[in-house]
């Protein structure tokens, strides 16, 4: 009982962390380039919901728009100031390059609003809980994994039923060929830069409603949806959506093994530890990851 | 022999580089003598000891162009080793150290077996698990501090066995010598067999393959050369510091950091990862003691630093020693 509970909000959690990597994936997708910076996107998308419904007094999940377009923005500018640039270096320079947009984000958020943890206290669904028979869920994680769910399920539609997502798989299958389509890849890339930003800005809007946000909160997400990315396969959208659930299922089960067995190793502290050991040893064994389409 | 004379033999770099090396080592023989505060001695310690960092990785990540992102796990072993070995056992630092850089290259072939299947983006995320992994695993761990880390004893007299030493110019003439041990390796390591298979892997992987250099076993060994490097400077960091904690030696902006110097300063050249520390470090310091001093402005040191880590990879790769290296091209 105890262990079907775990894996609900496992799957909960897993909608949530499908959401992230999504950007990420995306972005890899398109042009081979890691974004370092995508935790900093989700923590900027968190303190976006966190001013809006404080200042404006609404509820967090009416400033969601706010996020998503605070963080679509936040992509666009990336790409042209920064992105466009380190494209055309080594590898090297575009880690480094996005990395420097992650301290520069990270430090810019602890200038101006310091390193307090803030949480949001009153909300619509704030401490409120469902109970489905033994179950009890938190509506603010049950209306997060919803809304994960249904942006998760928009871009997905737009990407493989539109023509504008048929540009951008084109795009990430072929760079020359569909510029002598006359597709304007470079747009294209600006486009999957927008569409990472403004997701991970949601999903931002989304966790901030049972998460307390400071300035240091992106560096656990980014390198959990890198676990996610890596175990879906680099640049698939599917894969990370697999992915994000299941790392959500060991991130609940694996304390609720220790909690059964009594093993001190598999505590709570361990929970993340065992994410990182699974992308290291995923990558390892299955390079292309469990959805992979492109290596 | 040889390998010592090619060590020393600094005959191929241009008349201004080797002038400049002579000029710089002048300089810090005498630093100490200077009459320079404690706080700007601290940071030519930091310095020297970057710059130690940076030529480890150096081999690894500029010869032989590995992004290579997860280092302060070898800092975190040499520190570790040396600090409890000296709390448990009372083992000098001569012992230690030697062991933990042993441990270190042991522990680094076995991570980088499997590590170096892996090419470019994906080994650059290992790298950083293995390091979270094992950074965690000693928050943890109660037997070695967990969280709150492990205080060396202090001596009561200066001790040469244990390297604990009242001021900080005998610290500073030993991570110098350790910097002048490291650039006579990196010398020797340069025109070795290794270093030029390296640079043949950096190029073209497949065409390096198919000359019969086993690129793998290459990149392993250039890892492990690395890691010790890194051990020697962590086990430095447990007698200076005279405290271990995992925070302050495995974190991942550690990794960053060493790994950021180099790549600034010219990642794969000689003097690339010295001019790298020589010009961040001191920025990070002197920034952060005047602007945290500053009431408001915390964060805008590492606000600059971030921006200059963004204009550099946008505009100049190479880093310095690439630019200098453009103007006397264009001198020529």
């Amino acid at each position: 009982m105890i262990v079907l509970d775990a894996l609900l909000q496992g799957v909960l959690m897993g909608l949530l962390f499908a959401l992230v990597a999504l950007g990420l994936t995306i972005i890899f997708g398109m042009m081979d380039i890691v974004n370092f910076a995508h935790g900093e996107f989700l923590m900027i998308g968190m303190y976006t919901a966190y001013w809006t419904s404080l200042l404006l007094h609404v509820d967090p999940l009416i400033a969601l728009p706010a996020s998503a377009i605070v963080g679509m923005l936040l992509g666009l500018a990336s790409y042209y100031c920064l992105v466009k640039y380190l494209l055309r270096g080594p590898i090297i320079a575009q880690l480094f390059g996005t990395f420097g947009l992650m301290l520069f984000l990270r430090y810019l958020a602890q200038f101006l609003f310091g390193i307090d943890y803030r949480i949001v206290q009153k909300g619509l669904l704030v401490g409120k809980t469902l109970s489905i028979g033994l179950f009890r869920f938190d509506w603010t994680k049950l209306s997060a994994a919803i809304l994960s769910l249904i942006a998760f399920l928009f871009v997905y539609t737009l990407l493989h039923r539109t023509k504008l997502g048929k540009a951008l798989r084109a795009t990430a299958l072929n760079r020359e060929a569909a510029n002598y389509m006359g597709i304007k890849t470079e747009r294209m890339n600006a486009l999957a830069w927008m569409i990472g930003g403004g997701t991970v800005g949601i999903a931002g809007g989304l966790i901030v409603n049972f998460w307390y946000v400071y300035p240091t909160v992106g560096l656990l997400f980014v390198m959990i949806a890198f676990a996610s990315v890596a175990m879906g396969g680099f640049g698939s959208i599917k894969g990370a959506f697999f992915a994000g659930i299941l790392i959500g299922i060991i991130e609940m089960l694996f304390p609720m093994f220790g909690h059964l067995t009594g093993w001190d190793f598999f505590g709570p502290h361990f929970k993340f530890t065992v994410v990182y050991f699974a992308y290291f040893v995923i990558v390892v064994l299955r390079p292309q990851g469990l959805f992979g389409w492109k290596h | 022999m040889e390998a010592l004379r090619d060590a020393f033999d600094f005959r191929d770099f241009s008349k201004p580089e080797r002038v400049g090396f002579a000029i710089f080592t002048l300089f810090l023989l005498a630093f100490p003598w200077l009459g320079a505060g404690s706080f700007v001695k601290a940071v030519a310690i930091q310095f020297l000891l970057f710059s130690l960092f940076g030529m480890g990785w150096n081999t690894i990540g500029g010869y032989g162009g590995q992004v290579e992102l997860g280092k302060a796990q070898y800092v975190g072993i040499g520190a570790y080793t040396v600090a409890l070995t000296m709390v448990w056992w009372k083992i000098p630092f001569w012992v230690s150290m030697p062991v933990g850089i042993l441990i270190a290259i042991g522990y680094s072939f076995i991570i980088g077996y499997p590590l170096f299947r892996l090419k470019g983006h994906y080994f650059a995320i290992a790298t950083i698990c293995t390091s979270l992994v094992l950074q965690d695993i000693f928050i943890n761990w109660k037997l070695v501090g967990a969280a709150k880390g492990i205080e060396l004893p202090i001596h009561e007299h200066p001790d040469f066995l244990y390297m604990q030493f009242k001021s900080d110019t005998y610290y500073f003439y030993f991570i110098m010598a350790l910097f002048y041990v490291a650039i006579f390796y990196m010398n020797w390591f340069r025109k070795s067999k290794l270093g030029f298979q390296l640079r043949m892997i950096k190029e073209d992987e497949e065409a390096a393959e198919s000359l019969g250099i086993d690129a793998r076993w290459c990149k392993i060994k250039a890892y492990s050369i690395a890691s010790a490097f890194v051990a020697v400077g962590g086990g430095f960091l447990a007698v200076y510091n005279l405290y271990v904690d995992p925070y302050s030696v495995m974190d991942l902006d550690l990794s960053i950091k060493i790994a950021l110097m180099s790549m600034l300063g010219g990642a794969g050249s000689m003097w690339g990862p010295i001019i790298g520390s020589g010009f961040l470090v001191p920025l990070d310091r002197f920034l952060g003691s005047w602007l945290g001093a500053q009431k408001g402005l915390i964060g805008v040191d590492f606000m600059i630093y971030a921006a200059l880590i963004m204009i550099v990879s946008a505009y100049q790769p190479r880093g310095i020693w690439g630019i200098i290296e453009q103007f006397r091209k264009r001198g020529r």
